[in-house]
């Protein structure tokens, strides 16, 4: 049962410690016990009640709030996690769906090996076969969102409309179905996004989210805007990427390492 | 045309700026100041009993036509954010006002019943729909009439289904919370009774839970 305690800034350090045990010298300056409830002021059983404890003026103790406050996280978050769970859902119904359907031949759709479609037969995973477990399932949409909340990837689907897209040019989003290891789909992933940067729209003067994006690449720039970025450059590789300039950048498992290891994939690529 | 979709959303109570701003929210969403927006909405929505029953179509017209056009969730989140403030102030609300109460709570509720994600109600407000009717089974609550009658028609006058799912979650809660304090479940039976009887506590059930119930 998780414990819903406030604790002044001294009795941190005892905080491990003590959370289960029993009335400690500490205790009474607590404003709840171990079972989340209010502590009376004055506790009787309390013999060692330190007696500094009790002058405390209120200021030292957390502001008190509604009740124990528990990890609400804001309606606003808990909604899109609602949505993207009974998206992760429906989109795993229709895939299901189609794997099905892939398997009667006498389906009037073509399917050649030249489709981005998941069907092709090399590809599709047997009908048992598919990812299922909603952590991984909804820990890879997030990240698909990331890469397709940029606007390289926008304009790349107007550029390339499904049908004309050939493999091994145009860059194809992970199938979040298929069984992969975890690295195998963390690496997915990452040469996803970095070949959609092929996408990005042309750098401007003064365009902040353009030069932060290229700067992340590790490539030297043939320099339009001399001036701005050799400053940039010292400051934003310092930082990790995410902070906040584009809805890019903001991943939480490899926001460090891209940099490097892009420097190396772009030459092995080149 | 244009004046009918503005009878559809009773937006008439607004002074002429306002109305265009919300006629061009639910024509082009990506043009206007959203926040904006949904400040106007929610506030309006707290002084305005009528407005109050209306809001949430307005507001799951804004959500869906924003959807399609830029893909994006922002004035949702703008409105979730600001009603959970709205929810979280909402016992010094009702001290203050009773009225404005009583409009947080139909606001809530109507919100509640129009706008679906993926055509489920949002489960993040079922608690908080649940915790302002566990208000209103509060003794002092319902010893004020106006606050009761009031929210109780409106309710009902929301989609049944709706009403109906929910509280078969808060009879699920009754049946299935173990930890649920024997107070708590007293309170909920109290509220399911309550509802049963057309939002009026029978003699019977007024001395079954208050001759016992102490604050």
């Amino acid at each position: 049962m998780s414990t819903h305690q406030k604790y002044t800034s001294e009795n941190d350090a005892k905080h491990d410690e003590n959370r289960n045990k029993g009335p400690s010298r500490w205790s009474s300056c607590r404003k709840r016990g171990a079972d989340g409830s209010l502590r009376r002021s004055h506790p009787n059983e309390e013999e060692n009640k330190d007696q500094r404890c009790s002058q405390r003026p209120e200021s030292f103790t957390t502001p008190e709030s509604e009740g124990p406050v528990s990890r609400v996280k804001n309606w606003g978050d808990e909604v899109e996690a609602e949505e993207m769970r009974s998206n992760v859902h429906r989109d795993m119904h229709r895939y299901r769906r189609r794997i099905l359907a892939s398997d009667f031949p006498q389906r009037d759709r073509k399917i050649s090996s030249g489709s981005s479609d998941s069907r092709d037969s090399k590809d599709s995973p047997a009908k048992g076969d598919i990812e299922t477990d909603e952590t991984t399932l909804l820990r890879r949409q997030k990240q698909i969102i990331y890469g397709k909340n940029t606007l390289a990837y926008d304009r790349y689907i107007k550029e390339v409309p499904k049908h004309m897209r050939e493999s091994g040019v145009h860059p194809r989003t992970p199938n979040k179905f298929k069984k992969y290891s975890r690295r195998s789909w963390d690496q997915q992933i990452k040469l996803w996004r970095v070949s959609l940067h092929a996408w990005d729209p042309p750098a401007e003067e003064g365009s902040e989210l353009q030069q932060i994006e290229e700067i992340d690449l590790g490539e030297i720039m043939d320099f339009d805007f001399d001036v701005e970025c050799s400053a940039d450059t010292e400051t934003a590789s310092h930082y990790p990427v995410s902070n906040g300039a584009s809805l890019s950048l903001q991943e939480d498992s490899f926001t460090g390492t891209p940099k490097k290891m892009m420097k190396t994939e772009d030459a092995e690529m080149a | 045309m244009e004046n009918s979709s503005k009878d559809d959303y009773k937006i008439q109570s607004f002074d002429i700026e306002t109305q265009t701003l919300l006629k061009t929210a639910l024509n082009d969403p990506g043009s206007v100041d959203l926040e904006k927006v949904c400040s106007v909405i929610v506030e309006q929505s707290l002084k305005d009993q009528i407005f109050s029953r209306e809001a949430g179509r307005i507001c799951y017209s804004i959500v869906q036509t924003e959807a399609k056009q830029t893909n994006g969730s922002s004035f949702r989140r703008h409105l979730l954010t600001r009603l959970q403030q709205e929810f979280i102030a909402r016992e010094e609300t009702r001290r203050r006002s009773t009225q404005q109460w009583v409009c947080l709570v139909s606001f809530i509720c109507n919100i509640f019943d129009y706008l679906k994600v993926n055509n489920m109600p949002m489960v993040a407000l079922v608690q908080p729909v649940y915790d302002c009717l566990f208000r209103l089974a509060q003794p002092d609550a319902l010893k004020n009439e106006e606050e009761l009658h009031r929210i109780g028609d409106q309710l009902e006058k929301m989609n049944m289904q709706r009403m109906d799912e929910m509280f078969y979650l808060l009879r699920d809660g009754f049946l299935l919370q173990e930890d649920l304090s024997s107070m708590g479940r007293l309170l909920l039976l109290e509220i399911l009774e309550f509802r049963a009887g057309g939002w009026i506590l029978s003699d019977t059930a007024q001395k079954y839970y208050y001759s016992e119930v102490t604050d």
